[in-house]
């Protein structure tokens, strides 16, 4: 047994991906497919006084242009998360008000996407406008509601009483900027009716999901709706549940009854697919002379839209990384004349650790204490806001590996103390932290006579590797060759996977598929796989077949399940002419045992890279007049290209977590983005003796620090 | 949907004359800045001239200097040994431009005639003076913190976003161009327009006018010439500021000095007062402080770019002090 787990495999989906024969969502072709292209508001807050569709109904190869006026018929679904979840809790065309730039006002069916993309361009609008509001400084911020069932606020002890008298105090406002999550593939969809029954070809990170709501969405029961999501061009948490374009694509596609597929521009993608809100956050530390926490306060501001609810929820990490007797959280949601955010790699982790880690850093050096020390120092115990203790921690392994790995005994412990060709450089380190989910799952997997074996669950491969770690833990399990698995995922057809989101496809599935690849063993009477293809061909069955389910229990009331990690880096800048530079990474993580180390190093590279962007250039900018995003494609809105990621080296701690499911795994996706941004700046400070607190780090910022 | 018809010309002289018989026809080269117009309905011609064909794709020395065919891709020219050895800061600033798929595509007399990437003016739901004129600037009350400090005008504040442009101003170089008037050269700073009351206008370029080669004069001390570009990202990203820079040294004084900036203005931006005021000054840190003074004197910051003023100073700064050095990578 686990002669796989644990190794680095390469990625099964690979040939197909790189040779073209992988079909993403808007490469499905069905005969008789049309197009369609939505039409998206100028304006940001206002009504619709009057929509002019004659000229696009006359132009050539038209089918339907629909608007609020004439808009196909769809129902509202339940939405509670548990049945149907839609992203906007606004159905599209619903009536003629506008919330925010870029929403959708219409769609225009065409024979081509030519066609129609040109006929929406002639559709004209007219407008009511009331001033919009799209600067945090000019909205107003009320206590934030509970996130997906949790609280964000939360207070032990008495913070004012654990400020005062402490021997270093720190208290400073760190701000994020708007991130679009731009993923390479754009969102699409190809809705296809046949008779009463509808089948999607979407993007979705959860396709059981998906189809419950797209069944309340349309009044038809969830078994009639299909959803075929087979490989994802990345998701980070904007492809779970339907935006409007698919909603309305769907429903129109019904009422032109003809196949239609909808494909999203980069620039349209900028308003309404979600994104990550601007965030402000102030952080309170007090400590002790030798560096013992007294007191964490930590006060969050978001924004939302006006036609959905999602706060930032960047307090879920404060009573996790550190103990403090004295604990205070506070958060705070408004509401803005913009697109609806939404989950965005470690939504709430990220920018909370931002914060977190980069005041931590402060107080280091308020205190002349190591970085490493005053971390290890204070690390968590238990789960401060469940009262847990945490399963498998191995959190002071990873400062301890990454400090030694790096040198980072080596560091000078002064400022503007190193320099290279004329250049300052500068260390910096933070740790990093997401929680360890993990859903229900049914698998069904099948052995066949000449040792193949099959492999079907509806959970995603986001493009993270889940095909690959699906084949390495049935191939463990049977003890068969990878190459001899053959996995099918992404099709509400198979068995129920689960979610594809808060990196827990892994601890998902795993348990699940052991749990069935026994059965086969034990359905076969067999001790090896081997054995029960001799009895498969011996028997002249096609096939020993098996489907398990696997799910959470008990063991989320005993213990608190939190993957962790640190990150160690180098920065050079070229002070006078502010040109910033990452140059060396070291990520150690602990994040359970392993599957596939190849894998899950390329998870945390990712992580560290889009970390880099929010660290060094991401920024979506509002026209303040019209309230629309001023950045427009992937040459406008600023992520790392090649030049800006260094080597990146990542080491897994690896000590599996057996409480939290029996495969030890607790996934990783979304870990390695956070504590990236922290860490660079706190290199910048080592680099320069300047706290730069408000992200991204342009050069306008660092010629000016 | 408006179609467009594709003609290929066989010559110079039938590409002018298809492009005078009609209102709105367009040649294409590369068509790397074209086409992604055309998609957003930027442009519209009714016919395509295809000019990729033409005999324009030499480089050929003439008169100590270059002539570069407009038709030469990006990386042709960058890779050229000639250009290489003689103007390494047009190599430089070539390479440090788009992408290496979109330079091998990307032709020479392309480069100068791509249009502002100003947001406001690529996307139709904002008004522009430059794509539909009398519409007004969003960009002048909106997020400009790309825009230009210098020759702007309340109808435009887009800036030129080449970078080969920008040596190809500081090294006084000269646009050839064939029309229905006959052949013309335009010397280079003369070539694109100021925005005025008229920026849906770049160039002087004529209707029908076809812009055939560019030449570089002979520079000799072109050789130690720098060019630094400064952007929010290592690679693929347009200029906050760009300088290209050349200085003649001997004896520690400066005899003679070329300089222009991009990212500043409507056009690529020769900095002449500070070249003027370089010539006979000592090759110092203080000069060149000096002459960053000099060259930023004047310029009109908006809202979002008043950082520009202070980068653009040390960028000049930089690229002096480099060049005075003998040159090298910025």
């Amino acid at each position: 047994m686990s002669k796989m787990i644990g190794t680095a495999v390469s990625r099964k989906d690979g040939r197909a991906k790189v040779t073209g024969t992988a079909t993403y969502s808007a490469e499905h072709i069905i005969p008789g497919l049309v197009h369609g292209y939505v039409i998206t508001a100028t304006v940001a807050n206002g009504q619709i006084r009057a929509i002019d569709t004659r000229e696009a109904e006359r132009a050539p190869g038209v089918i339907a242009v629909f608007t609020h006026k004439n808009a196909p018929k769809m129902f509202m679904p339940s939405n509670d998360f548990q049945r149907s979840k839609i992203y906007e809790a606004r159905l599209p065309l619903s009536d003629n008000k506008i919330h925010y730039a870029g929403q959708i006002i219409g769609l225009v069916v065409a024979d081509t996407f030519e066609r129609a993309r040109y006929a929406a361009h002639l559709v004209k609008a007219d407008y009511d406008t009331q001033t919009p509001v799209v600067e945090a400084k000019k909205a107003s911020f009320k206590e934030a509601p509970p996130q997906m069932g949790e609280e964000l606020k939360f207070e032990k002890g008495n913070l004012a009483a654990g400020m005062s008298g402490a021997a270093s105090k720190i208290e400073a406002t760190y701000t994020t900027s708007t991130e679009l999550h731009a993923p390479m593939e754009p969102h699409a969809i190809v809705a296809h009716w046949q008779g009463g029954s509808l089948t999607v070809y979407e993007p979705s990170q959860w396709v059981m999901a998906s189809q419950r709501t797209y069944g309340e969405l349309f009044g038809i029961p969830s078994e009639r709706v299909r959803i075929v999501t087979p490989y994802l061009g990345g998701a980070f948490g904007c492809k779970a549940f339907p935006w409007p374009h698919g909603i309305l694509a769907a429903a129109a596609a019904r009422q032109v009854k003809r196949p239609l597929k909808v494909v999203l521009s980069r620039r349209q993608m900028t308003a309404n697919t979600g994104h990550r809100s601007e965030t402000e956050q102030t952080v309170r530390l007090a400590a002790t002379s030798d560096g013992v926490l007294t007191a964490i306060g930590h006060d969050v501001k978001s924004a939302t839209s006006p036609v959905d609810v999602f706060a930032e929820p960047c307090t879920a990490i404060t009573p996790v990384m550190y103990a403090a007797p004295n604990l205070q959280l506070k958060q705070e949601l408004a509401v803005m004349n913009v697109g609806t955010p939404t989950f965005m790699r470690a939504p709430g982790e990220n920018p909370g650790m931002w914060a977190l880690e980069s005041a931590m850093d402060e107080l280091a050096w308020s205190l002349k204490i190591d970085p490493v020390e005053l971390r290890l120092k204070n690390e968590a115990k238990q789960h401060q806001r469940k009262g847990l203790p945490f399963s498998a921690k191995h959190f002071a392994e990873c400062l301890r590996t990454g400090a030694e790995q790096f040198g980072w005994k080596e560091r000078p412990q002064q400022v503007r103390s190193l320099t290279r060709d004329g250049k300052l450089v500068g260390w910096g380190m933070a740790a990093a932290t997401f929680p360890g989910y993990r859903g229900r799952a049914s698998v069904k997997v099948r052995l066949l006579p000449d040792g193949t074996v099959h492999v079907l669950t509806a959970g995603n491969d986001m493009g993270t590797g889940a095909y690959t770690v699906v084949a390495i833990t049935a191939a463990d399990a049977l003890g068969v060759p990878v190459e001899k698995v053959k996995v099918e995922l992404g099709d509400s057809l198979l068995p129920d996977g689960g979610l594809a989101g808060g990196s827990q496809m892994t601890a998902t599935l795993a348990p699940a598929i052991m749990t069935a690849c026994q059965e086969i063993l034990k359905s076969a009477k067999c001790t090896t796989a081997g054995e029960a293809c001799t009895a498969l061909q011996q028997s002249r069955r096609a096939a020993f077949e098996a489907t398990a389910s696997a799910a959470p229990g008990e063991e989320t009331k005993k213990w608190a399940f939190q993957s962790w990690g640190a990150h160690f880096c180098e920065v050079t800048l070229d002070e006078e002419i502010g040109r910033l530079r990452v140059t060396r990474w070291l990520s150690v993580m602990d994040v359970g045992r392993v599957i596939n180390t190849k894998a899950a190093a390329s998870q945390v590279r990712g992580g560290v890279i889009m970390g880099i962007g929010q660290a060094l250039m991401e920024e979506c900018h509002f026209d303040p007049n019209s309230g629309y995003p001023v950045v427009y494609d992937l040459a406008t809105y600023h992520f790392p290209a090649h030049a800006d990621a260094p080597r990146i080296e990542v080491t897994f701690v690896g000590e599996p977590d057996r409480a939290f499911n029996p495969a030890g795994v607790r996934g990783v996706g979304e870990i390695g983005i956070t504590g990236v941004s922290a860490a660079i700046a706190n290199a910048v400070y080592h680099a320069t003796g300047k706290r730069f607190r408000s992200l991204p780090l342009t050069p306008d910022k660092l010629i000016s620090g | 949907m408006k179609n467009f018809s594709y003609v290929r010309a066989t010559s110079v002289k039938d590409a002018v004359q298809k492009a005078s018989g009609t209102t709105d026809a367009l040649f294409i080269a590369g068509g790397t800045n074209l086409v992604d117009r055309m998609k957003v309905f930027l442009d519209q011609p009714s016919q395509l001239i295809d000019i990729t064909r033409l005999e324009l794709n030499r480089i050929e020395p003439v008169a100590g200097g270059l002539r570069i065919g407009a038709l030469v891709s990006n990386t042709a020219v960058a890779d050229h040994p000639i250009v290489r050895r003689d103007y390494p800061l047009l190599a430089r600033a070539i390479l440090l431009g788009a992408s290496q798929q979109i330079r091998n595509v990307a032709t020479a007399g392309g480069n100068l005639l791509q249009r502002t990437r100003c947001p406001y003016y690529y996307d139709t739901a904002f008004s522009c003076n430059k794509r539909q004129p009398g519409s007004g600037c969003a960009a002048l009350t909106g997020i400009n913190r790309m825009h230009a400090l210098f020759g702007a005008s309340d109808a435009c504040v887009a800036v030129h976003p080449s970078d080969m442009c920008i040596p190809l101003a500081a090294l006084g170089s000269v646009v050839e161009v064939e029309g229905p008037k006959g052949k013309r050269q335009i010397p280079f700073t003369e070539f694109h327009r100021l925005p005025g009351n008229t920026p849906e206008r770049d160039s002087n370029l004529e209707p029908g006018e076809l812009i055939t080669a560019i030449v570089l004069p002979p520079v000799p001390f072109a050789k130690s010439g720098v060019y630094l570009k400064l952007r929010d990202r290592a690679s693929y990203a347009f200029a906050l500021i760009s300088v290209a820079a050349a200085v003649d040294v001997s004896g520690g004084q400066i005899q003679q000095a070329r300089l222009a900036m991009g990212g500043v203005a409507h056009k690529p931006w020769r900095l002449t007062e500070a070249e003027a005021f370089l010539q006979g000054k000592p090759a110092t840190a203080e000069t060149f402080q000096q002459a960053a003074e000099v060259a930023l004197k004047g310029a009109k910051p908006l809202e979002y770019n008043g950082f520009k003023v202070d980068l653009a100073k040390r960028a000049i700064r930089r690229s002096l002090t480099i060049a005075a050095k003998g040159g090298g990578i910025a």
